[in-house]
């Protein structure tokens, strides 16, 4: 840390744009509140939620979380990328990302067959009514997100990398928000004990 | 200020009126809040529509009279987006289309309330029958709420122009609200908890932000339309 700070800082730099941020604060209020509830219900019957939790696969959540974190490097890395004017490597980063989100996809939909196929649903207990709801409102902002990141990569392409960082920071952020929902969620349904 | 602009500010008025209406006649009239459960049995329910009809009846008539105001609020919203896209307008007709089914999804179940209240005598298993389809009507619908919201934002985020009609950020507002209404789609599958008819994300996370968009578009809209003039 530097000892010496300037009197006058220049602005917080914002990324993305400020309406951005009133969906991602918005919806991590909703979350936050999905979680409480989570957490409020199970204080009723930890017993029944750990024996449920035990019967998760945490393989496949952490190789997701591998993959989440991979791709939000590769994201980071596009926009950095995107700064310098570096116009080829963006559009590379953000494909390379968006296939992490593909994987994550693949590994959530081999997650959930498998779980069907023991004939375990979302009615089952109220363990996996949270798992398949809070896994499945994940599922669904992982796909608008892959659909953010579909569009970037195809913006990359065809506009110039020094033009409208904006766009980029605000879907960069929105991705970072699918990352870091998950970073919440695999701890307290998969791990918490 | 014009002709169109008077009458879209009356229109406006249909918003908060909407909202008011609507809770009078399920809060006060219906006593609908808070939600009794969908795992309430079928005696039960029967005796609340026998030992309330006529007070549920009076609330399902002025809950149809409100939600049909909220036909002039889509009106005045389309024509706000219709200023947007000054090419061939599709948001405009899209947020038209689903706002009007939106508003028919409110006032089914108000006739249904009211047919089931309107012979309340009847086999209690029927009238439970008409109770669950009128409350599965008015919660779970959130896909037509969600294409309004959604033609809403993007119309408002592709609006590129210097002075825009609305600031960006309602643009995000709609979609967020459109995520809020998701979980409508798991009510079918409980009869208790936070996801059902009366939980907090069947119910009250929804309600809330159903009414909060009313009033929230209703205060940006007014700001819109008074600066017609000068743009």
């Amino acid at each position: 840390m530097p000892m010496d700070i300037p009197l006058h800082q220049p602005k917080p730099h914002l990324p993305g744009e400020l309406g951005v941020w009133v969906f991602i604060l918005g919806d991590m209020v909703i979350f936050g509140l999905l979680f409480g509830t989570f957490l409020f219900y199970r204080a009723d019957d930890p017993a029944l939620y750990q024996r449920s939790q035990a019967t998760l696969n945490q393989n496949f959540g952490a190789i997701n979380t591998i993959v989440l974190l991979s791709s939000s490097w590769l994201v980071a890395k596009a926009v950095q990328c995107a700064r310098q004017g570096a116009r080829r490597q963006v559009s590379r980063l953000l494909a390379a990302a968006w296939l992490c989100g593909l994987v994550f996809a693949v590994v959530k939909v081999l997650e959930y067959s498998e779980k069907i196929s023991h004939g375990i649903t979302l009615v089952t207990n109220d363990f996996y009514m949270y798992y398949f709801v809070l896994t499945g409102l994940h599922f669904v902002h992982l796909l608008l997100g892959m659909g953010v990141l579909g569009y970037l990569w195809i913006r990359s392409r065809h506009t110039p990398a020094a033009g409208d960082l904006s766009v980029l920071e605000s879907g960069a952020s929105f991705w970072h928000l699918a990352d870091l929902l998950w970073i919440v969620l695999f701890p307290l349904i998969y791990l918490i004990q | 200020m014009t002709q169109s602009q008077k009458n879209q500010l009356l229109c406006i008025w249909s918003g908060p009126v909407f909202v008011v209406l609507f809770a009078i006649g399920f809060f006060f009239c219906a006593g609908f809040l808070p939600p009794h459960s969908p795992s309430t049995g079928a005696d039960e329910v029967a005796a609340i529509f026998r030992n309330n009809a006529s007070m549920i009846r009076l609330g399902q008539v002025i809950m149809l009279l409100g939600s049909s105001m909220a036909l002039a609020f889509v009106g005045v919203l389309s024509t706000q987006l219709r200023r947007i896209e000054t090419g061939l307008p599709v948001f405009t007709f899209v947020q038209l289309a689903a706002g009007i089914s939106v508003v028919v999804l409110l006032v089914v179940p108000c006739l249904l309330w009211i047919v089931a209240a309107f012979r309340p005598e009847r086999a209690p298993e029927l009238t439970q029958l008409l109770n669950d389809a009128a409350w599965l009507m008015l919660l779970t619908p959130f896909a037509p709420a969600g294409v309004q919201l959604l033609a809403v934002g993007f119309a408002v985020l592709g609006d590129r122009v210097a002075v825009p009609v609305f600031p960006r950020w309602v643009g995000f507002f709609n979609i967020w609200v459109a995520v809020l209404f998701l979980p409508g789609g798991l009510i079918p599958f409980f009869k208790s908890g936070p996801f059902a008819w009366n939980g907090l994300f069947g119910f009250w996370v929804p309600a809330i932000a159903f009414f909060g968009w009313f009033l929230t578009m209703t205060m940006v809209m007014r700001r819109s339309i008074k600066r017609q003039s000068v743009t």
